[in-house]
């Protein structure tokens, strides 16, 4: 099962790589070479992709992502680019590392998060610690120095992580 | 001793891993067409399996890396490179005999399949450089001796 998911996700790649060898679409020697290598790379690379992974090529799952990247996740990114121009021009600036605790499960919950919030400017995870259900986070401006929960730190983006790493 | 990362470099090595591979792949495999070819798509695979290395430890390394398999494998696209240079030896060593007349690989040019042999001789040298490279850097990898 993990040799399908490794096998369609480098094939879908190698699909994007060599879009418009015919016309729009491809040819069918680069279809059957595609096919060729992304068997060889999705066997070699079967147990290392990491278990359940099937869960990720359920299309609704994509939908999510894709909601979630041109919805809150650019919207948050927006907004925190403009915060950190402010701090730059202004020089307010309250730097420290807080503890954020986090209701997850699995690590690809923790990898969602964890990116979402290096992404928007202002806030670095340093660390995630799954065993304590806590992530580290470098803040420009510690607003709280306790957060009960991620709220305060990352805004929605754990109910997505939740959501999309399920 | 701890020689591993942390859950997040895990996970997104565990998802780009393939990517890599890939890429990789499409490198080599359009070395005739495309910028690149056989050591620099070989040398991209082999930075996915020193991300392997790195991402995931020695310990877990050394269960999957096996050491005859890569020596054999080297060996192996050394021998395809000289196949392929020899197989035009009526005319001239290295004769592209596969372009001029052969039944593969002389499609029109431009497309995947044409160059004679020159894809096979891309795929041998990635084949070669991927397994050198990932084979040397295991090795000093695996040469820890500083306190002694």
């Amino acid at each position: 099962m993990s040799f399908l998911v490794a096998f369609i996700w480098s094939f879908v790649l190698w699909l994007v790589l060599t879009a418009g060898t015919n016309g729009m679409l491809w040819s069918t020697e680069e279809l059957i070479a595609g096919a060729i290598f992304a068997i060889i790379v999705g066997f070699s690379t079967r147990n290392i992709i990491g278990e359940k992974t099937q869960r990720f090529l359920n299309p609704v799952k994509w939908l999510g992502f894709i909601v979630y990247v041109i919805g809150p996740l650019f919207w948050g990114m927006a907004k925190a680019n403009l915060d950190v121009a402010y701090r730059v021009i202004t020089g307010k600036i309250k730097p420290g590392i807080v503890r954020v605790p986090v209701d997850l499960e699995n690590d690809a919950q923790y990898t969602i998060l964890s990116n979402s919030i290096t992404l928007t400017p202002g806030t670095l995870t340093v660390d995630a610690c799954p065993e304590e259900k806590a992530l580290y986070v470098h803040w420009i401006y510690v607003r709280e120095e306790e957060p009960k929960t991620s709220e305060p730190v990352a805004g929605s983006f754990e109910k997505w992580a939740r959501r999309l790493g399920r | 001793m701890k020689s591993d990362m942390g859950l997040i470099v895990k996970t997104m090595a565990r998802a780009t891993i393939p990517l890599i591979g890939i890429f990789g792949a499409y490198v080599v495999s359009h070395g005739h067409l495309t910028p690149g070819g056989g050591f620099q798509g070989g040398a991209t695979i082999a930075g996915a399996g020193i991300l392997f290395i790195i991402a995931f430890g020695l310990d877990e390394a050394k269960k999957r890396i096996n050491k005859n398999l890569y020596s054999a494998l080297e060996g192996l696209g050394g021998l395809v490179f000289l196949g392929a240079a020899m197989l035009g030896l009526g005319v001239a060593f290295f004769y592209n005999t596969l372009w001029h007349n052969g039944p593969i690989l002389n499609g029109e040019p431009g497309t995947l399949l044409s160059a004679g042999y020159l894809p096979i001789m891309n795929l041998a040298v990635g084949l070669k450089v991927y397994t050198g490279l990932m084979s040397a850097v295991f090795a000093i990898a695996l040469f820890r001796r500083w306190r002694k």
